[in-house]
């Protein structure tokens, strides 16, 4: 498979729950979709092979089998995805939005498992249109979907501003929300969730899994974790044992010890 | 026009009154019954709830230690500590839905 993701870009993903990449589909290919936006219609079969599911024929349908999106897909959830739904979401022209963070769908506490969300930017969006906003880190906190409504500015929140063609791919546990569009266009953001049907075990490109530079991305501070920083680098570093495959891997002062270094058992 | 209650959220990951809050959120009273424009802010409004009383705000509530056990003590969810600061300001007419 070509264009699977770096090991790094796997890290970061794996820190910060999302990754941002523009010029993955071609501009005219983002007008024919737009078209088809402005029509979207309800979900599919929820749960069932994407490849078996998703338009053929269409610029949608073109767009998702695109090379490098087809790479992205499998770098994270592997081969043969399942479909789990889509959804063109729409802020109209000098639209306000209010407090809107949430987590999707239903509280998630599945281990060593992740869904992602891919939210494909059909056209220029400037800060002024309203992209979608992320909270970098947040995947590992899980909560009752729209309960974290309450927390209207966080720290090191991200809003998507990216030129037409780009692409945005989260852990579907990431918190987020939509934003106030002020211009007079509509700001259209596509989305599609994915399921894995395999274990998500080194699907990415492991030729730079030894690059020291992965531990520096793993404990990133995004700004809000405080004294919760190594809690979350715990979990970060879990969930890289996991995809990488190395089980022993740990960074700095190699927190996981504190839970797995008990000499007192083997002795009992 | 009467004075009415104005709350500042300041969402912690430490209880004490002197850390920088991760989150934050305004419950202005004093100028409607909703945010329907959320303009973003990328720093919170203090350094910590101690500038906001010398900025006038009341603290009304500070949170409780955790206890912690092994079964929960490594898991993560929203935020485990909130200030919550009251200010009283002239009420204002609020704008009508667009």
């Amino acid at each position: 498979m070509k264009h699977l993701i770096s090991s790094q870009d796997m890290a970061q993903f794996t820190a910060s729950g999302y990754l941002k990449y523009e010029d993955m589909v071609p501009k005219d290919l983002c007008k024919a979709c737009l078209k088809e936006m402005e029509n979207n219609k309800g979900y599919l079969a929820v749960g069932m092979p994407f490849e078996e599911t998703w338009p053929k024929d269409t610029a949608l349908g073109e767009a998702f089998r695109l090379p490098k999106v087809k790479g992205l897909i499998q770098s994270l959830v592997g081969p043969d995805p399942l479909y789990d739904h889509h959804a063109a979401h729409l802020v109209k022209a000098h639209t306000t939005r209010g407090p809107d963070m949430h987590q999707d769908s239903v509280i998630d506490f599945r281990q060593n498992y992740f869904d992602i969300q891919l939210s494909f930017f059909p056209v220029d969006t400037t800060d002024e249109m309203g992209g979608t906003f992320l909270v970098p880190g947040s995947h590992f906190r899980n909560v009752r979907t729209g309960e974290i409504r309450g927390y209207q500015h966080i720290t090191g929140k991200v809003w998507a501003t990216c030129p037409a063609g780009t692409i945005y791919v989260w852990n579907t546990r990431v918190w987020h929300g939509a934003r106030s569009n002020y211009t007079d266009q509509d700001r259209y953001m596509y989305k599609l969730r994915l399921n894995p049907t395999k274990p998500q075990i080194r699907n990415f490109d492991t030729s730079d899994i030894d690059n020291p530079e992965i531990g520096r991305i793993l404990s990133t501070h995004h700004g809000w974790e405080g004294h919760e920083h190594r809690y979350e680098l715990m979990k970060r570093i879990e969930l890289w044992r996991y995809v990488s495959d190395q089980p022993d891997y740990d960074v700095g002062e190699r927190f996981l010890r504190r839970r797995e270094y008990q000499p007192q058992r083997i002795m009992a | 026009m009467p004075k009415v209650q104005d709350i500042l959220v300041l969402f912690q990951t430490s209880p004490a009154l002197d850390v920088v809050p991760s989150a934050w959120a305004r419950y202005e009273a004093s100028k409607g019954t909703g945010i329907k424009d959320l303009i973003e802010e990328r720093n919170p409004p203090y350094k910590n709830a101690m500038a906001a009383m010398r900025d006038g705000w009341q603290v009304i509530q500070m949170s409780e230690y955790h206890q912690r056990s092994e079964a929960d003590g490594y898991e993560l969810g929203p935020f485990p500590y909130q200030t919550v600061l009251s200010r009283f300001r002239e009420m204002q007419t609020e704008e009508e839905d667009s």
